[in-house]
């Protein structure tokens, strides 16, 4: 090992990654893309407000009250639809996917209800609604509830069954706080997976390997430098995801040494990859593809953009084979829950997997050639 | 220490093996110190695999080869701080500038207090130096790579097919360069197939064929015992030429733009058939004489031409 070999590899790499814009936007602008497309999709899903279209063929003060009622729960933002119209067709010619109607002599039930206390009166609510429209089951079903409390109050006696929520975490947290820490280490592997497979290939087949072997670099330093050289970027990569994800979301996480540790082990797991990769593929594009078959799989199936309790048995089981999966628990670990002892294990784990990959990597690499 | 020789470079019993094909068959040659030693071959010869087994690029199958006194098998580590390498198809990194390229090779080196811009004079790339590798012309990236297998100032230099690809401008001026070094006394191991390399440069030349050396020493040497006889070329000429020449008994050949090309061992009998010619009536538009060159000296050893196409040329 040589540290002026090393420095001046990574002088080399880092110039070389600042003059390439493109390389530059892989790097910081795709992460950042991706945390702002997938934080906006959760957000909302955390402060869902549904669009909800109301006739009111009753047009009476009661009516308009249980409108009121409907607006003021804060699930809904209703829409008043013209009494005059056909609600099937204004679903179609409008693509919303509900309206509800509330029907005609609706004031002079609930009278005969609150007054003369006859309980034979009532009233019938229809939704009109489009069934092949995800969400409107979701949004039926809320309705249902709203209007179930808004039965109870009417009948003026307090609910027997109350509930009330204890979350398991002492702070709140939502969704974009576990869904941070997964593109982190989501991100990380394919900078380093992809990083070091086009580098290598590409120099390699320019030939500027062949030039390099005839210099006093060994393998070993090669390889730290493009090891510190991918983990410079993978911090740079990490700090622009943080910095976007406290300023657009106000994300709630936890910072440690952990951080590094985990972004440390991911760029050592599949840039080790990368250089087995890098050995049986020889053609730049082949190794992109095969780089691709590789983090595609590991992307979707360790719990990286959703939990992998969604998952089937067979595959949940192949996940926790996968080393990416324990980047993303261990970031979690740390960066959520706050968990030393689980984030320790997890790097127990990941660190037995960068030993094994790293060595096989090594041994991959090819210096001299034609044996 | 290892034993210095006079001998920078001693290859013995060299062959070197792919799967089946054999590409360097039994070879064994010794490289002077401070001479310029010219492997010449058309493609496919095996130049490239010598070279890059004696620069320790590659491992033989069998032989020794002895670098500056020390076994390339073994010894690689000692041997590379000592010599400089321009592979074939050199490349480097795009986006590096000329000073920064340089800057970054000489630091691969211990210890090598490298003169920058004297390297950079010396390859007369001046005017270039803030100038990233991926814009340079092919010449430039050569007399570049040339530069850089000189950072660590290197006993022995292996230039690979240094002026392949480029047109004929920018070929001479890369051998302007290794003029230069030349003159600098460096030892120097050059492959090449255009003769005109070998027979300017060269002190030494060997001639490699089909994975053999067919046959080595000076150029002059090598023309004077190969082909010792001047080539009369006649331009233009008409029908009846050919066949003067031909009753006169020597054996003319065609070209293919009416050309006729006669071996003569004399001056003498260049004069007679140009005076059997004019007694005849017959033309020719006009002629030269000259001494055969290392083209013929292989056309003749390996019954083929040295290279089957025109140079390429290059468009930047």
């Amino acid at each position: 090992m040589n540290l002026r070999i090393i420095s001046a590899n990574l002088v080399v790499k880092l110039t070389s990654f600042y003059r390439e814009k493109s390389a530059m936007l892989f790097t910081i602008a795709f992460p950042i893309i991706l945390i702002l497309v997938f934080g906006t999709i959760f957000m909302s899903q955390d402060n869902v407000s549904y669009h909800l279209c109301v006739q009111d063929l009753d047009q009476t003060n009661s009516s308009a009250q249980a409108v009121k009622t409907l607006e003021l729960s804060g699930t809904f933002k209703i829409t008043r639809v013209d009494p005059a119209v056909n609600a099937t067709r204004y679903v179609i010619e409008n693509q919303v996917n509900l309206v509800l109607i509330i029907p005609k002599g609706y004031e002079s039930s609930l009278m005969q209800r609150m007054t003369l206390n006859d309980f034979k009166a009532s009233v019938t609510i229809t939704y009109i609604y489009d069934p092949s429209s995800s969400s409107v089951a979701t949004k039926m079903q809320i309705l249902n509830a709203v209007l179930a409390g808004m039965n109870q109050e009417m009948s003026g006696y307090p609910p027997f069954i109350r509930s009330v929520q204890t979350s398991i975490l002492t702070k709140k947290y939502r969704f974009i706080d576990y869904f941070v820490p997964g593109i982190i280490a989501m991100s990380v592997m394919t900078l380093s997976l992809f990083g070091t497979v086009n580098l290598n290939t590409e120099l390699r087949q320019k030939g500027v390997i062949r030039k390099l072997s005839t210099t006093p670099i060994t393998r070993t330093d090669w390889i730290l430098s493009n090891i510190l050289y991918q983990f410079i970027l993978a911090v740079i990569s990490t700090i622009a995801m943080l910095l976007v994800s406290y300023a657009v979301f106000e994300v709630n996480l936890h910072i440690d040494a952990w951080l590094l540790a985990f972004i440390l082990l991911d760029v050592f797991a599949f840039v080790g990859i990368g250089m087995i990769l890098t050995r049986f593929v020889k053609e730049a594009q082949s190794a992109a593809a095969a780089a691709n078959a590789i983090s595609f799989p590991m992307m979707f199936l360790s719990g990286s953009f959703f939990p992998i309790e969604l998952m089937p048995g067979f595959l949940q089981t192949l996940a926790k084979t996968l080393p990416l999966y324990y980047v993303n628990e261990g970031l979690r670990a740390s960066m959520v829950f706050e968990d030393n002892m689980a984030a320790l294990r997890y790097s127990m784990v990941i660190g037995v997997f960068v030993v094994v990959v790293f060595i096989l990597g090594i041994i991959a690499t090819q210096w001299e050639e034609g044996k | 220490m290892p034993k210095e020789t006079e001998y920078a470079i001693e290859v013995e019993n060299l062959t070197k093996r792919y799967g089946d094909l054999l590409a360097v068959n039994d070879i064994s040659f010794t490289v002077r110190r401070g001479e310029v030693f010219a492997f010449l071959g058309p493609n496919g010869a095996g130049k490239t695999t010598t070279v890059e087994i004696i620069d320790t690029i590659r491992t033989p199958t069998s032989g020794k080869v002895t670098l500056l006194g020390m076994d390339v098998t073994k010894k690689k580590h000692d041997i590379v701080p000592r010599i400089g390498v321009l592979p074939q198809g050199f490349s480097s990194f795009d986006r590096i500038t000329v000073r920064e390229t340089l800057q970054y090779y000489s630091r691969l080196f211990c210890c090598a207090n490298t003169d920058i811009d004297e390297l950079i004079e010396l390859v007369n790339l001046k005017d270039k130096t803030k100038e990233q590798y991926m814009n340079l012309s092919g010449g430039l990236k050569q007399r570049l790579g040339i530069a850089i297998a000189l950072v660590n100032d290197p006993e022995v230099v292996f230039l690979d097919e240094p002026t392949t690809g480029l047109d004929p401008r920018a070929r001479r001026e890369v051998w302007e360069v290794l003029l230069g070094l030349k003159k600098k006394g460096k030892t120097v191991f050059l492959t090449t197939h255009y003769m005109e390399e070998a027979e300017l440069l060269a002190d030494t030349v060997a001639i490699i064929s089909k994975g053999k050396i067919i046959a080595m020493g000076s150029p002059g040497e090598l023309i004077e015992s190969n082909a010792n006889y001047l080539a009369l070329t006649l331009h233009s000429v008409d029908e009846r030429t050919f066949e003067i020449v031909r009753k006169m008994g020597f054996e003319p050949i065609h070209d293919n733009h009416k050309n006729i090309k006669v071996r003569v061992e004399h001056t003498d009998d260049v004069q007679k058939i140009l005076n059997a010619i004019k007694s005849a009536g017959a033309l020719y538009l006009s002629l030269d004489v000259r001494k055969p060159n290392l083209e013929e000296v292989f056309l003749k050893l390996t019954g083929e031409a040295l290279r089957e196409d025109p140079p390429e040329m290059e468009a930047k």
